[in-house]
């Protein structure tokens, strides 16, 4: 009965060892990563379904056979003899990265990572490797450096064309100007000092070129300012637009003086990230618009807030000014181009350019709608 | 007393002409050095060249210098004159074209008294000098 006792233990005992076994070999057998070990000889004596799937050696096929003989690479055999060499010397191996071979020939990307296998003397055996495929993570950091490279060949191009473009606007700033103050100032002496041999009409033609003379002027001087939005340097800090908006208000209604009542209404409290510099320029445009276009109105209400459009939070500035048709709304954003003569309302059709230019560099759109006489209202976020 | 000079240090003839004839149209009767390149207005200062024997101890009341100069820039000619024991405490007055950030920059570092843009307006450059040869040689009180 004792004996009896004794034999069904041990049968129990070694029923769970089986059990134990089975669920270990399931788990080397299922892993993703391919499992193999190796004896001292370099004869394989396990070859998980991970390793036929990666070498394309089938089990059957691997057992038995010298690993070197199956996937070390013939130039790589030095590295792999140092490897094993370290292994057995109890040294840590993991993740070392390296080629091997698959039975079609090819070559794959792998990491390494290896134990010794100790018998019950602590003797070692053999040595157990975990080796993953790493083709894709090798392919996605191949694809991040020569996305990185294409980035700062793009870096040395914009910095190249900013450069020029410095170069070029620095050239007009100087050199463009210089025949136009000839022309306006000769034409001027010509008026003061010759004004007796010259009849009305003539003086006339003179006040044109003179006039012609300082039109050309401004618009180099637009045109300098609007490559100085794309130059300037971004320096990013929280800004209150609404704060902002009510300075540049305070400022308009300072500067030009009031024959006529202009409400403006601004929300309170509109606080972005961007340029201080850069937005501010463009809130003195379009404010600035807002206050010209309605400027034939005995009384004007301007506003600036925040509203819904399509589902999404948009900023507005909406004036009740003359307004325009909106056919011409893709117009309205060209630099030079104007909807309205300069003897209508005065400009030369840079200031919405520069708008546009500025949102565009914060990342964000401009839009606007409107209609004949029923004032404009622009749309923007960031 | 007599006097002092004003040093124009200009390239264009046309602007030399009209900075000469908006100074005479506001009545600013002082003596003009017209220098047409920086080696020019080098010369002038230092007394070399074509000025050798000048008497630098004689410093202008006020250097009016452009900035794009052939041989030698305005900048380095103002750089050159604030390291000289003799010229530093001349007035310079910066008068070019462009008002570019980095020629203002450059121009305040390098030790410019002041920097003015000619507009091309006749009428407002002409007020322009104006102003200039008020303050700088009416109100002004120069370096002994």
């Amino acid at each position: 009965m004792k004996d009896d006792d004794k034999t069904k233990e041990q049968l129990d005992e070694l029923a769970k060892l089986r059990e134990n076994e089975q669920k270990y070999y399931n788990l080397f057998d299922n892993a993703s990563d391919a499992i193999i070990t190796i004896d001292l000889e370099d004869t394989i004596t396990l070859w998980n379904r991970g390793a036929e799937k990666l070498f394309g050696w089938t089990r059957h096929e691997a057992l038995g056979k010298k690993l070197p003989d199956l996937i070390i690479p013939p130039d790589l055999r030095d590295e792999r003899d140092k490897i094993i060499r370290d292994a057995l010397a109890g040294k840590e191996i993991t993740g070392i990265e390296t080629h091997r071979l698959r039975k079609d020939g090819s070559r794959v990307d792998v990491s390494l990572t290896f134990s010794p296998i100790k018998d019950a003397n602590q003797n070692i055996i053999g040595l157990s490797g975990i080796i993953r495929d790493i083709t894709e993570h090798k392919q996605i950091d191949k694809k991040i450096k020569e996305l990185n490279e294409e980035l700062k060949q793009k870096v040395v191009e914009t910095e190249s064309v900013n450069r020029e473009l410095e170069a070029f606007s620095y050239s007009v700033s100087h050199d463009l100007r210089a025949p136009l103050r000839s022309i306006d100032g000769f034409s001027q002496a010509l008026l003061e000092d010759y004004a007796d041999k010259l009849d009305l009409q003539g003086m006339d033609y003179l006040q044109r070129v003179r006039a012609a003379s300082q039109r050309m002027a401004q618009l180099i001087d637009d045109m300098l300012m609007l490559s100085r939005v794309t130059r300037h340097e971004m320096k990013r800090s929280n800004i209150d637009l609404s704060a902002l908006a009510t300075t540049i208000a305070a400022e308009m209604a300072k500067i030009q003086q009031l024959q006529r009542r202009v409400d403006f209404i601004i929300a309170p409290g509109l606080v972005v990230n961007g340029d201080a510099e850069l937005l501010r320029a463009m809130l003195e445009n379009l404010l600035g618009n807002a206050w010209k276009f309605t400027s034939k109105h005995q009384s004007a209400r301007i506003e600036f807030g925040v509203t819904q459009y399509d589902g999404k939070y948009v900023y507005f500035v909406k004036d009740d000014g003359v307004g325009f048709e909106m056919t011409y709304a893709d117009k309205l954003f060209q630099a030079f181009q104007r909807l309205h003569s300069v003897s209508e309302f005065p400009g030369t059709g840079i200031g919405l350019a520069i708008v546009k230019r500025i949102i565009h560099r914060h990342g964000g759109n401009i839009w606007a709608e409107s209609e004949i006489g029923k004032g404009a209202t622009f749309y923007f976020n960031f | 007393m007599s006097k002092r000079s004003i040093l124009l240090v200009e390239d264009n003839p046309d602007d030399v002409e009209l900075t000469l004839r908006a100074l005479k149209k506001n009545n600013i009767a002082n003596e003009v050095i017209v220098a047409n390149d920086g080696v020019e207005a080098l010369d002038y200062l230092f007394g070399t060249g074509a000025y050798a024997g000048r008497d630098v101890n004689t410093i202008p009341e006020v250097v009016l210098l452009d900035l794009k100069l052939p041989k030698i820039d305005g900048l380095e000619v103002l750089e050159r004159l604030r390291k000289d024991e003799r010229t530093k405490i001349a007035p310079v007055v910066i008068l070019t074209s462009s008002k570019e950030e980095q020629d203002l920059v450059r121009s305040y570092k390098l030790g410019a008294n002041s920097y003015i843009r000619k507009p091309v307006d006749f009428t407002q450059f002409s007020e322009a000098v104006r102003q200039l040869g008020l303050y700088w040689l009416v109100l002004n009180e120069p370096a002994p």
